[in-house]
């Protein structure tokens, strides 16, 4: 099978990866780059473990060909904060009960991150909608809910 | 000082790198020259295998091995009964069983692979109910076995006596549906034979060493050449135990190989290959004499296992006689009977059989005290079991805050005023519900022992790390060890290291199961920590010439007490405790175990150290023109003993709410001709954040006398009432019984049809 070059920039990093046409953009964030911090958890659009954002706007890793992702900027869970650092959100998940077995979290925390640059003062209802393409098993999303609530809060100087 | 974290929402010890995504899951391991497996399944629920051709398969560059079942040790394992090849030989019992696997050097190729290996089936006749399968002469799933996985007869007191003397006696029969664990995490584990010929096993589990006996058994290999290391755990709910097939499928592939392998479930092998809750019967008749004091008691009950019986017969087990022990009742008769089907095998789900039992009888609890005109508070609260008291099974109870539950909830979901409220007319009615529940922390239903054995080391700087071989799938049982060992030596939770078990490293133990980690680790935590410090107190008193009364453990240090200056660190303690003659790390290892019995072969016997009591109070709306349910708050207060960190307490049970309102409302494993329809989260639908209200919990703190602190177990108990509360208030509703879960919106539609589309008025006898 004939493999591709793909340049992409990934938490502001250049990249230049070669891959088959069928390597999807988690499996090459995961697999060529090692940013396993993007979870795989139903390869069909779902849970929204694998979610990044690509240029700005918030994306299914495990639903895009790494090919479609060619000259973005995608940002990661690994890129949120400065390595040995964890951002505001970050910060909240952790206070306020917003992970408990992780898996969810990289993608959960990608999520929140496209509300609050959309919207930093979301209400709960807001917040729960859009979490809406996210799946945690652990939580009850309480405790997501409320980190989010509480980092809009921290974000907007409060 | 450090200010002790006990009591205190503390953060998970584990989220920094679950946050910066560093935290390493089996499925994300990459080791050199690590090589990709896939695992080929049976479309049939019951086939010979005739033929099975790899050839093709094995052509293909890249491929380095293709196995199947004749490749596998004939060696039956299984944990209670050997009945189970790590791969199928001549007959598959169950659409999903594993049949073949293929290793590659990358994942593509594998799968490339599998759909390269031709399998010619011969059909055969399928049993897939459990009452066809139970029919005298039906078709054996294992021959001799008459289709029976096991049988329990229960007998205490006078049941018909009991029965007649009731004021009341109801039966109804109720249908608890199997629930898929649904952790975000599909199982995923990395394995490799070394050059020493011992094989590592890395992998997303509850017990490393369940793991390696299981492992260590099918493979034929002395449990010490077999070494598990847990990987960080993307959530287990039971599913994670002991009977998952992809770990054991690892690590046979690794035993065949020279290379490390790894085999990650996508999510449609981990919907067939898990295994999902116990499907069971419950036909339930109780008897309550006029003050509502239950006088007998009849159950009767049929489970299925499925294919294989794995724990099963532990869950219905728990169905059968665990909520017997909430009461104080004397007359009770109980049949239950497991049944094998051609269906997946069932397994292992939090609350282990709590839940299916928790809905029947939170159900019936509330149809008779409509008959006795009695509110179901009251009813639970005059029923209830009362600390120093023993059950009708022999279990005592040393601590128990259910009435301070009831009251709580009560309180919070404002149930006196919404039970007043006249019955909604409108197309949308609401209504509340209640349930109340029990669950053991810690069981010595395992074996003759249910310790744990801690390892403390201080390290040269002074901190802690500590060896355990209970796994911390997410529920936080690494923090709750570190909050202990750091309250106890007074030392921030940030110096306490818990590593990951690992069978070289940590003495034996079950691992995470029967909510046991807090209760057992802890007791063990609790004392290996003071054992540690009177080290440290008694080095300091011979390089201080002071007496150990006259010193304190503060703050990581060992100081004279009203003087604080005069002191030595911990850090200089345990430098003094290696660099002396006749010195060593400063290290200790306590165990403890649980001062309980084995049941006798009535099932009599007090199997936990303690117990957690937890009550939920829910409110729907229930749309009467879809039939949609939906839970608009829902109160749950649970009694833990002591909340060592609130924060994970109320973790837990909002996570355990969630799930029960999934398994009540929405998830539905859909079979045809015994084939998962619906093995995907599109239409297998767990809940999402819109579709719950916030779930509100509330603590009791009853502090057990045995528990560590007065910690008790808090992961399981508040799965137990969540599917009555809700059937219940759905009845408060719109009047209508629902017996057979879930409840979709085609059954409460159906059975508003069936009662003319009328809501019957509310008894007046329910305001009492």
């Amino acid at each position: 099978m004939g493999k591709q070059v793909i340049k992409l920039t990934v938490n502001g990093r250049l990249e230049e990866v070669e891959a088959p046409a069928r390597r999807l953009l988690c499996d090459l964030l995961r697999d060529d780059l090692v940013l396993t911090g993007t979870k795989r958890g139903c390869e069909t659009g779902t849970c929204g473990a694998c979610s990044v954002m690509v240029d700005g706007r918030l994306v299914k890793s495990c639903l895009m060909l790494a090919v479609q992702a060619r000259g973005s900027s995608v940002t990661t869970v690994e890129g949120l904060a400065p390595a040995g650092g964890l951002s505001p959100l970050q910060q909240c998940f952790a206070a306020h009960g917003g992970l408990q077995c992780g898996y969810c979290t990289p993608g959960f925390l990608m999520a929140a991150t496209a509300l609050l640059a959309e919207n930093p003062d979301p209400t709960e209802a807001q917040v729960r909608e859009a979490l809406d393409g996210n799946l945690c098993r652990c939580t009850g999303y309480a405790g997501i809910v409320a980190s989010v609530l509480a980092a809009a809060e921290k974000l907007r100087g409060h | 000082m450090s200010q002790s974290t006990i009591g205190r929402d503390t953060p998970q010890v584990t989220a920094r790198e679950k946050l910066n995504g560093r935290a390493l899951y089996a499925g994300d391991i990459k080791q050199p020259g690590m090589l990709h497996a896939r695992v080929l399944r049976s479309p049939y629920p019951h086939a010979r295998i005739v033929r099975i051709d790899t050839a093709a398969a094995r052509a293909l560059p890249g491929v380095r091995l293709v196995v199947t079942g004749a490749d596998t040790p004939a060696k039956l394992t299984g944990v209670h009964r050997k009945e189970h090849r790590i791969l199928a030989v001549d007959i598959v019992r169950h659409v999903g069983e594993e049949v073949a696997a293929v290793v590659a050097t990358s994942e593509d190729i594998a799968r490339d692979a599998l759909d390269a290996i031709e399998v010619e089936y011969e059909e055969l006749p399928a049993v897939l109910d459990p009452d066809a399968a139970l029919a005298e002469g039906a078709l054996e799933v294992h021959a001799g076995m008459k289709n029976r996985a096991y049988e329990m007869r229960i007998d205490y007191g006078d049941v018909e006596a009991g029965f007649a003397r009731a004021a009341h006696v109801y039966e109804a029969t109720y249908h608890a549906h199997s629930q898929y664990p649904g952790y975000m995490e599909p199982m995923a584990t990395v394995a490799a034979m070394g050059g020493d010929g011992r094989l590592t096993v890395w992998t997303s589990t509850q017990s490393v060493f369940l793991a390696r006996a299981r492992y260590a058994e099918a493979l034929e290999m002395p449990v010490s050449k077999v070494r598990v290391i847990q990987a960080t755990t993307g959530g287990g709910f039971g599913g994670k135990i002991v009977e998952e097939c992809n770990s054991l499928i690892t690590a046979f592939l690794a035993s065949r190989l020279d290379r490390p392998v790894r085999l990650v479930n996508n999510r449609l092998d981990d919907f067939q290959g898990a295994r999902a809750s116990v499907p069971e019967r419950v036909r339930l008749k109780i008897g309550v004499d006029a003050d509502g004091i239950i006088v007998a008691k009849e159950v009767e009950i049929t489970a299925e296992c499925g294919a294989y019986q794995g724990l099963t017969a532990h869950v219905m087990y728990v169905t059968a006689m665990r909520s017997d022990n909430m009461h104080r009742i004397a007359n009770v008769r109980t049949r239950a009977i497991l049944a094998y089907t051609h269906n997946p095998p069932r397994g292992a789900f939090r609350g282990f059989g709590g839940q299916q039992m928790g809905f029947a009888l939170n159900c019936h609890m509330d149809v008779l005290a409509e008959r006795l005109g009695m509110d179901p508070i009251e009813l639970h609260r005059r029923n209830a079991i009362g600390q120093g008291e023993v059950s009708v099974h022999g279990w005592k109870i040393g601590s128990t805050g259910m009435l301070q539950c009831l009251e709580q909830v009560r309180g919070a979901i404002d149930w006196d005023e919404k039970r007043r409220r006249p019955r909604d007319t409108g197309l949308r009615r609401r209504g509340i519900g209640m349930a109340a529940a029990m669950h053991v922390s810690g069981n010595r239903t395992i074996g003759n022992w249910d310790g744990s054995t801690v390892t403390l080391k201080i390290s040269e700087d002074g901190r802690a790390t500590v060896l355990t071989a209970e796994c911390d799938m997410g529920q936080g049982a690494y923090t709750v060890l570190a909050q202990i060992c750091a309250h106890e030596l007074s030392i921030p939770v940030e110096h306490v290291t818990v590593a990951a078990p690992d069978t070289d490293a940590a003495a034996f133990g079950i691992g995470s199961l029967a909510s046991r980690v807090t209760i057992v680790a802890g007791n063990a935590m609790v004392r290996a920590a003071r054992e540690a410090r009177d080290k440290l107190i008694a080095l300091a008193a011979e390089k201080l010439e002071a007496a150990p009364a006259d010193l304190e453990a503060v703050d990581g240090c060992v100081r004279l007490k009203g003087v604080p200056d005069h002191k030595l660190t911990y850090a200089e303690l345990a430098r003094m405790h290696i660099f002396r003659k006749g010195g060593e790390g400063l290290q200790v290892r306590t165990t403890w175990d649980a001062p309980t019995e084995q049941p006798d072969p009535r099932y009599f016997g007090n199997v936990a150290p303690a117990h957690s009591f937890a009550v939920q109070a829910v409110e729907v709306e229930v749309d009467t023109e879809t039939g949609q349910v939906r839970v608009v708050d829902t109160f749950v207060s649970d009694d833990c003993g002591r909340a060592l960190n609130p924060m994970a307490i109320h973790g837990q049970t909002a996570g355990a709410v969630v799930q029960a309102i999934g398994w009540t409302l929405y998830e539905e494993l859909q079979y045809e001709g015994g084939r998962l329809m619906n093995g995907n989260f599109a239409d297998y639908t767990m809940p999402l954040a819109r579709s719950v209200p916030d779930i509100r919990t509330g603590i009791v703190e009853s502090n057990d006398p045995t528990g560590p602190l007065g910690a008790k177990g808090a992961s399981e108990t508040a799965i137990v009432p969540g599917a009555a509360a809700i059937a219940n208030a759905v009845y408060d509703a719109i009047g209508v019984r629902i017996t057979a879960l879930p409840i979709t919106p085609q059954k409460v539609l159906a059975a508003l049809a069936a009662q003319g589309g009328a809501a019957a008025p509310k008894a007046q006898g329910r305001h009492a």
